[in-house]
């Protein structure tokens, strides 16, 4: 008899586990108001404290659907690349993007009239990115810029004025190094990835032109780019911080005395070191050079395998369009963002005093947006030739040289196909 | 003098042993001190031994953090390291016991069609895989999670070699006694083979328990979250909390290290009889 | 009888096989198939491109420096562990006192994840500012601290990335030779003994090492194999917000970025996967044939 009870045991497991995964396949969706369709809204994890209790409060204040939000942490660009190939993935998504391949791949959908009649009012640096041959991909959230902070005291004491070139940034990185104090944080790559195409508009140049070519053909662009390595060579570059470069920790630890990072860490900076910081935009670079920051904005978008894509362009109208208040909340109440309507700017109180008003002032003079064409091949083939330039010490004229031939390829490749 | 000789070699190698063991304890170590730290003691510019005070509030504080579900990501965890070991075990088991003992022709076949599996780097199949389990439907369920990872050709091809070595006498007088297949299988050969059990169990609910890019992307829900995900959702771009980091490491590997402590001689004498080497 | 022996058979073997074809061979195939289009951000493309994917994968620079990276990587990982575990399991083997808590020392590692060891690893131990331990070792002796995983010139990153492997890997493979080194007849020492072999590298030499010869094949073929699946430490110790720096990047962070990152080439991943995959076979194959694993029971 014991065998059939064996047997029966193993069964039993099997169907055990059948039993387990069935209970299990009730995840618990529906935190959301509402009544209506269930749409799904994904975001990428803020490290603001408050940002996530803030848009399950907003996902919930909404009547017309049943919103439940998803806060996914990790390689998010990754997670949402995958999810949009399948129909199990988000009704709404926040994207750093669309990407020109979701577009033209005809992975999200077209959201040009929800902005019927109040288009003017976002700001034109971050919705044109989301714009393909006139339609619009992406609301613009709020605005991301990134700057240089810097400790007053620091540079007071080493007698060195605020840098406005590239030369007098990497001749002050280098002063103010000293055995426990490093002089300037550009992220643990060493720049590579925070830093982009800043030089390069910092020298006057672009990463793509207006008529769709490389933008940084040019000796300036190879020039500028080596003086990032000098400040690597010089040892003056903080690497190895336990938070990268977007976390201001290292900066407030004291382990440096200048760090690159975001607008959003600007109120922390400002509790825990009162005055003693200042703000400067990336200093211009050569006889035609100018201050760069980078812009960005993470829009919202509808995927086109959405089963509600009415619903969800009537919830995202309804939050990023027309709820102005949770707008303001989002970009302002937790990390500082620009809103990017420019009527909700121009009333926050926030960002019309101190360093924050010097952030808004950089973003609107010497603003530059990543552009739409600048593809993730392209960014990956420029990033490994920057991190190359400023650690190996390779030479900038090769690696550029490289680096365009593979731009050009793939610029060929976009503005070859239509969606 | 000889003697000598081999005392004073013993008690190198002693030494040495000793060496090495702290050197692998300190990874242990800088765990439960920089979790039971506050964020100023770890990164303070003078190195401490040990904090000042041991904050076991971060313990605390980290099943209070209602922006992670922490103690529900655990749960899932277990859930689904023991269901997929229990089911590891039997798919993997029957099959090896099949390839290994019942004659058919093209067995040899089917045994390379599930060997050469093993030489699939998982990324390969990645995307594919993701979205057949999406078009299942199974996307942030527990199914999800665990169903396609049952198969694996690992524990077969382990359970192929152990029986094999098996002494057929067993399974010989189970035969004359007029006993099947099925239950020789389960009566004889099953009881008799607990350490090759206990040694793929303990290997496949380690691998379960710590598996990471499967569960972050089928694992959407929070409310499906296992514990690695959980865990790599402190080390955002943004802000790092090392000492919640670090005391949910610590949270994290505790119920292995149990498991581990447990079924370390069955893992030993499985590995001795069984066919991994 | 045949007949029913086959339906046995596939009572047995059936389910696993079944599940094993659907979770792996249908995406393995459809993988195969994506390599053969123009697959940007769909799984099922339309426009065929023939070898196009193949060739450019091939003729670009990153992904073989990839592939050299990965050779030279097993070239270190491989034998390090293998003359590391054999190391502990023959002192582990000799110690008289506490014999087991030697072996659940360095044991222990095999549990933890490679998110935990590198959050620990890169957090901890070789951060690169004063408070990293690594560079409070170096401070007490006076030295600068070190960007451990940032410098290129020394690579010191190498250092990381070997040391996580060794500490997570070391313990599992000793538990192998120490199962391997019970099997040896006491007999054979004894002989070796009595014909005057000094104990100590003689012994090892003669005796030992030959008598490990199963497990030492079985212990290099999971290494190697181990060696090219190698992601999660990479990933976790060097990838950051904005991508994975052009060091240390072995070809499967690269597909990994190539394809399922926002990258989503998906064809061109999946010819880069395929060629891989090949050569793990035709590596893998090529050493157990040449290990003469092809016998059955060699091994015993």
């Amino acid at each position: 008899m014991t065998i059939s009870r064996r047997a029966l045991l193993a069964m039993g497991v099997i169907a055990g586990g059948g039993l387990l995964t069935a209970c299990g396949s009730n995840t618990g969706r529906g935190d959301g108001g509402g009544s209506g369709p269930t749409l799904s809204h994904w975001y990428h994890q803020y490290g603001e404290t408050g940002t996530q209790q803030a848009v399950n409060r907003y996902a919930a204040a909404y009547k017309k659907a049943h919103v439940t939000v998803q806060w996914r942490p990790g390689d998010y660009d990754q997670q949402t690349a995958a999810a949009l190939l399948t129909d199990s993935g988000p009704d709404v998504f926040e994207v750093n993007g669309p990407t020109l391949d979701q577009i033209q791949g005809g992975q999200v959908v077209d959201l040009t009239d929800l902005l019927d009649g109040v288009k003017d009012d976002f700001n034109p640096a971050v919705l044109t990115p989301k714009t393909y041959e006139g339609k619009i991909w992406g609301i613009p959230q709020t605005i991301d810029m990134q700057m240089l902070y810097y400790r007053k005291s620091l540079l007071k004491d080493a007698g060195l004025e605020p840098p406005d070139t590239l030369d007098a940034l990497v001749d002050a990185a280098h002063k103010l190094t000293t055995k426990k104090v490093k002089g300037l944080f550009l992220g643990n790559d060493g720049g590579a990835g925070v830093l982009g195409g800043t030089p390069l508009y910092a020298a006057g140049l672009q990463l793509v032109t207006d008529d769709g070519k490389p933008g940084f053909d040019d000796p300036e662009a190879a020039r500028a780019l080596g003086k990032i390595h000098q400040l690597y060579a010089g040892k003056s570059l903080l690497l190895g911080a336990p938070a990268d470069w977007a976390d201001p920790s290292a900066f407030l630890q004291g382990l440096t005395a200048m760090q690159w990072t975001g607008l959003w860490a600007l109120p922390q900076v400002q509790k825990e070191l009162g005055d003693d910081f200042g703000v400067l935009p990336f200093p211009k670079d050569g006889p035609s050079g100018r201050p760069s920051v980078p812009v960005g904005a993470y829009g919202a978008a509808v995927s086109a395998r959405s089963r509600n894509k009415e619903a969800a362009k009537e919830y995202v109208k309804w939050l990023w369009v027309e709820q102005t208040g949770d707008q303001e909340d989002f970009a302002l109440s937790y990390g500082f963002h620009i809103p990017a309507r420019i009527s909700l700017a121009k009333k926050a109180a926030k960002l019309k005093t101190g360093a924050a008003a010097d952030a808004v002032s950089f973003a609107t003079d010497h603003g530059y947006a990543q552009p739409l064409l600048w593809t993730p091949a392209a960014q990956t083939a420029y990033q490994d030739a920057l991190s190359r330039i400023i650690k190996d010490g390779a030479n900038p004229d090769d690696e550029l040289k490289t680096v365009l031939r593979k731009v050009s390829a793939e610029l060929a490749r976009v503005q070859k196909k239509k969606p | 003098m000889d003697d000598a000789l081999v005392r004073a070699g013993r008690a190198l190698r002693l030494a040495l042993l000793i060496a090495l063991a702290l050197l692998f304890l300190v990874p242990f170590y800088l765990l439960l001190r920089n979790g039971l730290s506050t964020e100023q003691d770890i990164t303070s510019p003078e190195w401490t031994f040990f904090p000042s005070g041991l904050r076991w509030g971060n313990v605390r504080e980290l099943f209070d953090d209602s922006s992670v579900p922490f103690a529900r990501s655990l749960l899932n965890s277990a859930l689904i390291a023991v269901a997929t070991t229990l089911g590891t075990l039997v798919l993997a088991s029957l099959a090896g016991y099949g390839l290994a003992r019942i004659p058919y022709r093209h067995a040899d076949k089917v045994f390379y069609a599930i060997l050469g599996t093993l030489m699939v780097p998982a990324a390969v199949t990645f995307v594919p895989s993701f979205v057949l389990v999406s078009s299942l439907g199974w996307i942030s369920t527990l199914r999800g999670l665990i169903v396609p990872t049952l198969f694996s050709a690992f524990a077969c091809f382990v359970f192929r070699q152990y029986f094999l070595g098996f002494p057929r006498e067993l399974e010989d007088a189970a035969q004359v006694d007029g006993l099947g297949y099925w239950r020789t299988y389960w009566l004889v050969v099953v009881p008799n083979a607990r350490p090759v059990f206990a040694a793929v169990g303990t290997i496949v609910f380690i691998g379960a328990w710590n598996a990471f890019l499967w569960p972050l992307v089928i694992g959407q829900d929070q409310s499906a979250w296992t514990v690695q995900v959980a865990l790599s959702s402190f080390t955002t771009a943004q802000v790092v909390r090392l000492h919640e980091l670090f005391v949910a490491a610590a949270v994290s590997i505790l119920p292995l290290l149990a498991v581990f402590l447990c079924f370390q001689r069955w893992i030993v004498a499985g590995v001795e009889r069984s066919g991994i080497d | 009888m045949s007949r029913r022996r086959t339906l046995w058979f596939w009572i047995f073997v059936g389910p696993f096989a079944a599940g094993l074809a659907l979770f792996t061979y249908v995406p393995l195939l459809w993988s195969v198939g994506l390599s053969f289009f123009d697959a940007h951000n769909t799984v099922t493309p339309t426009h065929f491109v023939g070898v196009d994917n193949y060739t450019a994968m091939l003729s670009d620079d990153a992904f073989l420096a990839s592939l050299r990276t990965f050779l030279l990587f097993t070239a270190f990982i491989v034998p390090a562990t293998y003359v590391l575990a054999l190391a502990l399991a023959l002192m582990v083997n000799r110690v008289r006192r506490a014999r087991a808590f030697f072996r659940s020392v360095f044991f222990l590692p095999a549990a933890c994840s490679y998110v935990v060891a590198a959050l620990i690893w890169k957090m901890s131990i070789f951060n690169g500012v004063r408070f990293g331990l690594a560079n409070a070792v170096l401070d007490f002796f006076g030295a600068d601290p070190v960007a451990w995983l940032s410098t290129t010139d020394p690579p010191w990153y190498w250092l990381v990335i070997v040391t996580v492997r060794l500490w997570l890997q070391a313990g599992f493979y000793m538990i192998l030779f120490l199962a391997g080194l019970q099997r040896i007849n006491p007999v054979l020492y004894e002989a070796a003994a009595v014909d005057g072999a000094r104990p100590g590298w003689q012994v090892l030499r003669h005796i030992t090492l030959p008598q490990l010869r199963a497990t030492s094949v079985a212990v290099v073929l999971l290494l190697v194999i181990n060696a090219f699946q190698a992601f999660d430490e990479f990933y976790n110790l060097l990838s950051d917000a904005r991508g994975y720096p052009p060091y240390a990047r072995p070809p499967l962070v690269y597909l990994y970025y190539t394809a399922l990152g926002q990258g989503q080439n998906l064809g061109l991943g999946s010819a880069g996967a395929v060629i891989l995959a090949l050569i793990i076979a035709v590596v893998t194959v090529g050493q157990a044939r040449w290990f003469g694993l092809g016998r059955r029971n060699s091994d015993g």
